[in-house]
């Protein structure tokens, strides 16, 4: 880097620019010049030509997200094996002992859940049995 | 030099037996008053140790101890007493049996409690008279606070939250500075080599001129210093919290409170102001000196219009103790041997005052003056022991009160005649003040029904006061065994305050002295100065 | 590659701590509910052992994992700190768990995990492993501030603690990637000469950012917003926790960053100087007006982040640090004792679920119960700053360094804090000791031995050290020469 090294971001910065403003003005010419007849099937929302039935703004049940925690997180662990087997032969025994204690962690982990009942859908997960 | 653990045993012994109250049940109130007396009385007794081992001649600390504590920094664990502060050491172990004797029946809730506060606050003051270490001393002067606070706002009177709480705030914002100040000299010291919190030490660096401290630095500190020690004096118009604290104390908080407490003010002004900073204390003894008759003639004023006894006492007490303050700040060895004698002589009147006023309380549950009347019938004892004491504390000869009055305005005479005079009022008006509540108290006709059948003393009240009695004549006719004593130190506080580089011209000073009234007396101060660069501003600012 | 064993003892603390964590989640759902007093016991054996284990660090001082982490005197005494503080503050929350009815072994797990992140904090050398250190801590800490699920309180809390503490943490990440763009490294001892002005812009920046985010940590003014909802409204063993561990740790990663960073200090001097004035304001005077011992106790909190940010202060104002340093852990030690110890109180006096913390709710426990007002007392005392307690000899050598440093103005302010904080620190003695008790009775509950024993350690050692400071002061001495 020579010089004010910020300089050399000028042309991201110039790229922003342009891609904002071309975005904007497609958008407010479309809007400007096109045509506009709305009607009922028309402003239903798009799902893949089944009609909608009900109101997409209902609560969900809290399980799901459980899920979907677990998921990221088991899901963004596993991408730890990805650079692992890429220098695997290198690391030789340290890197297999390392990645077992890893696993090992992880199970743990996975040994909670499935204990405290979070990968149960049916059973009222994590739940303390406060009434009896 | 000879180990002695004279001064431990005589600070910690109060701690000790807080330790074996704790022991006992706490509804076991006979032998938790027993058993605090009989501290009281053996720190009394080992007390009596010390002026037996004290030696007349001997300049300097006498049973030293020195042992390393802190090494980082250097703090040590260093105890002494000398002339200024063996009879307040004294002062303080007589006075806190005596307390615990007064509050012996008056003390029937919490009683456990109540007297290892009482015991605590010994610790605390004996700590503050014979630590020679200024972090040692700023230690003990403020574990003091505690117990005192909790003996005004426990076993108080009515706003005793509100006086305990002022007592606190303001001695914490004095001590505060002090802090600042006592960690900014030991900055100076170590600057130059030599760390050290060491009073003995660091007077020493600073008289042998390795040391010196820029007469701005000199200023600052001496005021930070100063300004502690005023609140707890309390110099005019520091004063305000000392009436609440006073009135709302039980009686034996009072007793110690008026007795000893208010002395750690003044001897701090003798043991670090002016041997520490003699040029700042001669360049603000006018200021001061104003103050202090201001003090002294606002307190006698104050004390005559007073409606509430306890009140009056605690205003006489402004009086009282400013004119300690002068015969400090008028830097003349007589005056301030009255000083110091001054301030044990208000020790044990002011105290047996404040006993009497709350004997009466005990008694009627009242301090206003218009509740009582014709007292002396029912109560000829009491009546007549108090009458004495207001003798001793008005300065009648003969009596302790005297003595200290007279060589302090005789002292200050010497040298500025105009202070003299202004404060010779407040004596003329101590015994307005004091013998006017003692007629609308004790004699008269018996205006309220309920004075009528009041017991008089009891043998314990009776023994109290008379104990007191007794000390103030002794002191009154044997005062040259006080003064004796006293005279070494002072004269070395005198010698202190000649510092090297100022030492000549604090001769012609002295000599120059004689034909210069008082708006002058700051003038040697610059001329002393002028060796120092800072000198000549100096001069050219105070014309 | 053989295995790092050096390494793996300079890191023994945390590893103990995560280990003894995960044991203790592996056992939660295992042990049924009525047994988990034995989770508990486990997770204070493991802080035990974790503080034991600071012997092996000690044992190999030095750099660990490529300078990623240091072992040396400074990271071995803030584990110490926050060890010590996980160790109390289990031992002491059994019987809070209890009352309360709350699953002892998330909390525990939570708090182990917490105290390793505080302990990464404390050794890091490098910032991406101190945000690691920094997140460990902080995400802990979220779920323990809302541990009491069915609180209203407890989850305000802990979302507020979430909200801004993501908040922080941006900042300090942003802070990290521009102090990474200016000197082209992370380490923290690694500092390339920057290149020219640009670069010296960014990483004025970057520290700027990197000390709003640790400022926020530490709950300094004007970034302490939340601490007192959050302090409040968590449970009293958490804020004890919330109010230590994460505190020392944050405050040994500045210093780590103040003594390793040439560049910071003159950066952050005046911006320590300013948020130490403030935040010894806002806290002390907005304490003053409080009625709720709980917040009381959070803004003085916040008061004393400023009074050790003057030992900041006076380390990033000299060359010669070593006594701020010094001032600033030693005291770190006093607070963490007297704090906590406060803190454990408040959670036992205030009965169940935490109904009576206002501090009127305090009138007559002296009568009540004389051990723990006289403990309370002390703590108080402590706090604000009178003799024969570890908090005078903090402010001692706090204000003996800024003169040292010449802030002769900081060191002014400070003692006129210590002022207006005796009011309100009084205030609550005055209630306990001087108040008349309430109409209705509260009663007494019986203190449980486990908590008797914190208070008694935390008593003990306010007074132990108070009385002689002569080893930690020295080991403190040691640790920040040792930081050079």
């Amino acid at each position: 880097m020579t010089g004010n090294d910020l300089q050399s971001y000028a042309p991201l910065l110039l790229h922003l620019t342009l891609a904002m403003a071309l975005s904007g003005v497609l958008v407010l010419l479309s809007s400007l010049v096109g045509w506009r007849r709305p009607s009922t099937t028309k402003s239903q929302p798009y799902e893949c030509g089944i009609t909608p039935t009900g109101d997409a703004r209902e609560p969900f049940s809290v399980k799901f997200y459980l899920v979907a925690m677990v998921f990221i997180l088991f899901d963004v662990e596993a991408i730890f094996l990805y650079p692992w087997a890429y220098i695997f032969r290198e690391l030789r025994w340290f890197g297999f002992v390392e990645m077992i204690l890893y696993i090992g962690i992880l199970l743990v982990g996975y040994f909670y859940l499935w204990k405290k009942g979070a990968l149960d859908w049916n059973r009222p997960a994590v739940r303390r049995d406060r009434a009896s | 030099m000879q180990q002695t653990y004279v001064l431990t045993v005589l600070t910690f012994l109060p701690v000790a037996g807080t330790l074996a109250l704790l022991l006992l049940r706490s509804d076991d109130h006979v032998w938790i008053r027993r058993l605090a007396l009989v501290t009281a009385a053996a720190e009394f007794a080992i007390s009596l140790l010390l002026l037996r081992g004290f030696s007349v001649q001997a300049t300097g600390y006498q049973f030293e101890e020195f042992h390393e504590w802190i090494q980082q920094p250097p703090i040590h664990y260093h105890l002494g007493v000398d002339g200024l502060s063996l009879f307040l050491v004294l002062l303080t172990t007589l006075l806190t049996p005596v307390s615990i004797l007064a509050s012996w029946k008056s003390i029937d809730q919490r009683v456990k409690g109540f007297f290892i506060s009482l015991l605590v606050l010994e610790t605390g003051v004996i700590g503050v008279f014979v630590s020679l270490d200024l972090f040692l001393f700023f230690m003990f002067w403020e574990v003091m606070l505690i117990p005192m606070y909790f003996l005004i706002g426990i076993w108080g009177h009515e706003r005793r939250i509100y006086a305990a709480l002022k007592f606190v705030l303001y001695t914490m914002f004095g001590s505060i500075l002090m802090l600042v100040a006592i960690l900014w000299l030991y900055r100076v010291t170590a600057a130059a080599g030599y760390p050290t919190f060491d009073i003995a030490q660091i007077q020493a660096l600073l008289s042998s001129g390795t040391i010196t401290l820029p007469l701005r630095t000199e200023i600052l500190l001496f005021g930070a210093f100063f300004l502690a020690f005023a609140i707890k004096v309390p110099l005019f118009p520091l004063h305000t919290w000392l009436p609440d604290a006073h009135t709302e104390a039980p009686t034996a908080g009072s007793v110690m409170l008026a007795g000893v407490l208010l002395k750690m003010g003044t001897y701090g002004m003798l043991r670090f102001c002016l041997p520490l900073f003699p040029e700042a204390s001669r360049r603000f003894a006018p200021e001061i000196a104003v103050l202090a008759i201001i003090g002294i003639v606002y307190g006698a004023l104050v004390s005559m219009v007073q409606v509430d006894l306890k009140r009056l006492v605690a205003y006489s007490s402004v009086s009282h103790l400013g004119f300690v303050v002068l015969g400090i700040f008028a830097f003349q060895a007589v005056s301030i041997q009255g000083a110091v004698f001054q301030m044990l002589s208000h020790g044990i009147s002011t105290g047996a005052l404040f006993l009497g006023v709350g004997m009466l309380y005990d008694r009627r549950h009242t301090h206003l003056i218009k509740e009582f009347g014709g007292l002396a019938t029912p109560m000829p004892v009491i009546a007549a022991l108090y009458l004495f004491t207001c003798f001793a504390s008005a300065g009648l000869p003969m009596l302790n009160g005297f003595v200290g009055e007279f060589l302090i305005l005789a002292g200050t005479f010497q040298k500025h005649a105009a202070w003299a005079s202004w404060a010779a009022l407040g004596v003329i008006f101590s015994a307005v003040y004091l013998l006017w509540s003692y007629q609308r108290v004790f004699f008269g006709s018996i205006t309220q029904d309920k004075n009528g059948a009041l017991p008089d003393a009891d043998m314990r009240e009776r023994g109290i006061l008379f104990l007191m009695a007794v000390i103030m004549l002794w002191m009154g006719i044997g005062s040259p065994f006080f003064t004796r004593r006293i005279e070494t130190s002072t004269q070395n506080v005198l010698q202190l305050m000649r510092r090297p580089q100022a030492y000549d011209a604090g001769e012609i000073n002295n000599h120059d002295m004689n034909a210069m009234d008082m708006d002058q007396s700051t003038m040697p101060v610059n001329s002393a100065n002028s060796a120092a660069p800072a000198g000549a501003a100096g001069s050219v600012k105070s014309r | 590659m053989s295995l790092p064993l050096q390494d793996l003892c300079r890191v023994a603390p945390e590893i103990v701590l995560c280990a003894f964590a995960m044991l203790v989640m592996l056992l939660a759902p295992i042990v049924p509910r009525a047994r988990h007093g034995i989770l508990s016991t486990i997770s204070v054996l493991g802080a035990g052992i974790a503080l034991a284990a600071t012997r092996f660090p000690a044992m190999y001082p030095g750099a660990a994992y490529s300078g990623l982490f240091r072992a040396d005197a400074f990271s071995l005494f803030v584990h110490w700190i926050v060890c010590g503080a996980a160790f109390l503050v289990i031992l002491g929350s059994t019987s809070y768990l209890q009352r309360e009815d709350l699953d002892a072994g998330e909390f525990c797990a939570l708090i182990l995990l917490a105290t390793a992140g505080m302990g990464i904090m404390a050794g890091a050398q490098e910032l991406l492993t101190a945000f690691i250190g920094l997140e460990m801590s902080s995400i802990a800490s979220y779920i323990l501030a809302s541990y009491k699920r069915d609180a209203p309180r407890s989850n305000e809390a802990g979302m507020k603690y979430f909200l801004l503490g993501s908040f922080a943490t941006a900042f300090f990440l942003y802070g990290i990637a521009l102090f990474f763009g200016a000197s082209g490294s992370t380490r923290l001892d690694m500092m390339t000469p920057l290149a020219n002005d640009s670069a010296r812009t960014l990483l004025k920046m970057g520290l700027g950012f990197i000390f709003v985010g640790l400022a926020f940590k530490v709950a300094a003014a004007p970034f302490h917003l939340w601490a007192p909802d959050v302090y409040e409204g968590a449970p009293a063993p958490v804020t004890a926790l919330l109010s230590t561990g994460p505190k020392a740790a944050t405050f040994a990663l500045a210093l780590r960053i103040l003594a390793d960073v040439g560049a910071a200090s003159p950066l952050w001097f005046w911006a320590l100087w300013v948020a130490a004035v403030l935040s010894m304001f806002a806290g002390n005077l907005a304490a003053l007006v409080q009625t709720s011992l709980k917040r009381m106790l959070a803004y003085s909190s916040v008061a004393h982040a400023g009074y050790i940010l003057v030992a900041l202060a006076t380390a990033a104002a000299t060359d010669h640090a070593e006594a701020g340093i010094a001032a600033a852990l030693f005291y770190l030690v006093g607070y963490a004792l007297v704090q906590l110890g406060a803190f454990l109180i408040v959670a036992q006096l205030g009965g169940p679920g935490e109904r009576h913390v206002e501090i009127e709710d305090f009138a007559g426990v002296a009568r009540r119960q004389p051990a723990m007002a006289a403990c309370l007392s002390l703590f108080l005392l402590s706090l604000l700053g009178l003799p024969v307690t570890v908090g005078f000899l903090g402010k001692f050598y706090v204000f003996n360094a800024a003169l040292e440093s010449n802030l002769i103005w900081l060191a002014i302010l400070l003692g006129l804090n210590s002022v207006i904080a005796a009011y309100y620190y009084l205030r609550v003695i005055v209630a306990m000791y001087m108040l008349r008790e309430p109409e209705q009775e509260i009663a007494a509950e019986p203190v449980p031995w486990t908590l008797s024993l914190v208070l008694w350690i935390a008593s003990m050692g306010t007074v132990y050290i108070g009385l002689f400071p002569a080893r930690v002061i020295g080991f403190a001495a040691k640790a920040a020469l040792n930081m050079r």
